[in-house]
C-alpha cells in the first residue's frame, strides 16, 4: 500500500470512528424517530427478504451438494445434515446475507444520502426544525443493526431447508429424521454467535453506507462513487468483524 | 466606490463584520448588512463571490469565522439548537436546487414544516394550510404528485409554496431563477414580488438575474471581494460611473 493510501485509509477509518461515535450520542436523546426507524425496519426487511431468501436456500442446497461426494468417499454421509448445518448457521449464513445486504442496504444509503446532500435536501431539513443526522442516519443505522439479525435466522431456517433438499436429491430421508440429525449437533452455542454478529454486521452496514452518504461531495458523480465505496468498505467491514468474530468465539470457547 | 453601512438597530435581519473562509480562501470579509423589516433586498455578485454562503450564515447552515447575524434581533450564533429552529420556523428558505424530498409526495413536502417545527395542527388545518400554499402558486393539482412528475418551473413554485407554508417573516432566496428559461424566471420573480405584497415579507434574494433582480429587489447589493461593495435601487446603481459596477449592468 503507497504512503498516501494508506494516509487516506487511516483519515476514513479515523472519520467512520468519529461517525459512529456521533452515532452513540444523538441515539439516546431526544427526539426519537419512532416513524421514521419504523419506515426503515420495515424497508430494510421487506425490501431485502426476497434477495437474502433465495441466497439462503441456494447457499444450503449448494453446500450440501458439494458436500456429499466427499462424505461419502470418507463413509461419513450420515453425519452429512449435522455438519453442513452447523457449518451454514455459525459461519456461511450470517456472512453470505451480511454481504448480500452490504450490496443492497449500504449501496441504497449510499446513493439515497448522498444524492439529498447534493440536491441540498439535509439542508433544507435542517431549515425545518429537524435534526437531519437523526432523522436519516441515526434511524438507518439502528434499522440495519435490528433487521440483520432477523434476516439471519430466517436465513438459517431457509438454508436448512435448502440443505434438507440438496440432502434428499441422493437419498430419501423424512424431514423429521433430517431435524432430529441437524439437532443433535447443532446447538445454542452454535446459533447465539451468528445472531450477535448480525447485530455488529447491521451496524457495520449502516453505518459505512451512511457515513459515506453523507460525506458525498461532487455534485451526482459523486453519488456513484458513494455507493459504490459504501458497498465495498462495508464488504471490508463484514470480513473483518467476522475474523474478530471467530477469534472470540475461540478464546470464549464458544463452539 | 465602496459604501459604508451603518449599523441598524431596527433592521430585522443585522449582519456585522462578517467573516468567512475556506482555508485560505476568504469568501466574505468584513461583511455588513441590514434588512429592514418589508424590504426586499437583492445580493448580485459575480459565481463564487459568496452569496450563497451569506444566506447559509444568515439561517444558521454555516458557522462564519467571525462577525454577528442576528435576526429578530437575536445572535444567530449564540442560539442553542431548540431556539434557532424557533427563529428557522419564522424564516423560509428557497433552496438553488428546491431540495424537494424525492421520496415524499408534493403534499408530504408541505407538511413536512409544519409536522417538523411542532406546529399544533389538525389534519384539516393541515390540509387547509398546503391548498392555501399550492393556490398561491397556482399547483393545487400537483398535491398527489412526486417531485420528479414536475417541470423545472413547477419544481421551483412548489419549493416556494413549502417555504411560504409557516408564514415566515422573512424568506431567504438562493437564485430563484437559475436553471429556468426567461419566461419562467420572470414568472417566478413576479410571484416574489407578490408574495412579498401579501404577506408582508422581508425578502434578501440572492441571484446573478439582473432581471430578477429588476423586479424584484427595492434594493441591490452588489458583493464583491467579500464585501458589500456597493447598495443602492436598480436605477440609481445602474446610472454609477464605476467599471466593477457598471460590468453588471452592461
Amino acid at each position: 500500500m503507497k504512503p498516501v493510501a494508506l494516509k487516506t485509509f487511516i483519515y476514513e477509518a479515523a472519520d467512520i470512528y468519529l461517525f459512529a461515535i456521533r452515532f452513540f450520542r444523538e441515539v439516546f436523546r431526544p427526539r426519537y424517530e419512532i416513524s421514521e426507524l419504523l419506515k426503515q425496519c420495515y424497508y430494510i426487511g421487506n425490501t431485502s427478504l426476497p434477495l437474502v431468501t433465495v441466497t439462503a436456500l441456494i447457499m444450503g442446497l449448494v453446500i450440501t451438494i458439494q458436500s456429499h461426494p466427499a462424505m461419502e468417499a470418507f463413509g461419513t454421509e450420515s453425519w452429512l445434515p449435522s455438519v453442513v448445518s452447523v457449518s451454514l448457521v455459525r459461519e456461511i449464513v450470517p456472512v453470505i446475507t451480511a454481504l448480500t445486504c452490504a450490496g443492497k442496504i449500504g449501496s441504497s444509503m449510499g446513493a439515497e444520502l448522498g444524492s439529498m446532500k447534493v440536491t441540498e435536501q439535509i439542508d433544507s431539513m435542517e431549515v425545518s426544525g429537524t435534526n437531519p443526522f437523526k432523522y436519516l442516519v441515526v434511524t438507518r443505522v439502528l434499522a440495519a443493526t435490528l433487521m440483520l439479525p432477523l434476516l439471519i435466522i430466517l436465513s438459517d431456517t431457509i438454508s436448512l431447508y435448502g440443505a434438507y433438499i440438496g440432502v434428499n436429491i441422493n437419498q430419501i430421508i423424512s424431514f423429521h429424521l433430517f431435524a432430529n440429525q441437524v439437532f443433535i449437533k447443532l446447538s445454542f452455542g452454535d446459533v447465539l454467535p451468528s445472531i450477535i454478529k448480525g447485530f455488529f454486521f447491521g451496524f457495520a452496514i449502516g453505518i459505512i453506507g451512511c457515513y459515506k452518504g453523507w460525506n458525498t461531495t461532487d455534485g451526482t458523480a459523486g453519488v456513484g462513487k458513494s455507493a459504490n465505496s459504501a458497498v465495498v468498505i462495508s464488504i471490508f467491514a463484514v470480513f473483518i468483524i467476522d475474523l474478530l468474530a471467530a477469534q472470540i468465539a475461540d478464546i470464549l470457547h464458544i463452539t | 466606490m465602496m459604501k459604508d453601512i451603518k449599523y441598524d438597530t431596527n433592521a430585522i435581519i443585522e449582519i456585522k463584520d462578517l467573516k468567512k473562509s475556506f482555508g485560505t480562501n476568504v469568501v466574505l470579509n468584513d461583511f455588513t448588512l441590514n434588512v429592514k423589516e418589508g424590504d426586499n433586498v437583492v445580493v448580485i455578485g459575480k459565481s463564487g463571490s459568496g452569496k450563497s454562503v451569506l444566506i447559509k450564515c444568515i439561517i444558521g447552515l454555516m458557522t462564519p469565522n467571525s462577525g454577528t447575524i442576528k435576526l429578530f434581533g437575536e445572535d444567530v450564533s449564540k442560539l442553542s439548537r431548540q431556539a434557532l429552529d424557533k427563529v428557522r420556523a419564522k424564516v423560509g428558505f428557497l433552496f438553488q436546487s428546491n431540495a424537494l424530498y424525492d421520496s415524499m409526495t408534493i403534499r408530504e413536502n408541505l407538511e413536512f414544516p409544519l409536522r417538523r417545527h411542532w406546529i399544533q395542527n389538525t389534519k384539516e388545518k393541515m390540509k387547509d394550510l398546503v391548498i392555501e400554499a399550492l393556490t398561491n402558486v397556482g399547483l393545487t393539482d400537483t398535491i398527489n404528485m412526486k417531485p420528479s412528475e414536475l417541470s423545472g418551473g413547477m419544481r421551483k413554485r412548489i419549493a416556494l409554496a413549502r417555504t411560504l407554508i409557516l408564514k415566515p417573516k422573512i424568506i431567504l432566496y438562493d437564485e430563484p431563477t437559475s436553471g429556468l428559461d426567461p419566461v419562467t424566471g420572470k414568472e417566478i420573480s413576479t410571484l416574489i414580488v407578490e408574495i412579498q405584497k401579501k404577506y408582508k415579507t422581508t425578502s434578501i434574494i440572492i441571484s446573478h438575474d439582473l432581471s430578477c433582480a429588476k423586479i424584484t429587489a427595492n434594493k441591490i447589493v452588489i458583493l464583491m471581494n467579500g464585501k458589500c461593495y456597493a447598495s443602492g435601487t436598480f436605477e440609481e446603481l445602474k446610472m454609477v460611473n464605476d467599471i466593477k459596477v457598471k460590468q453588471f449592468f452592461d
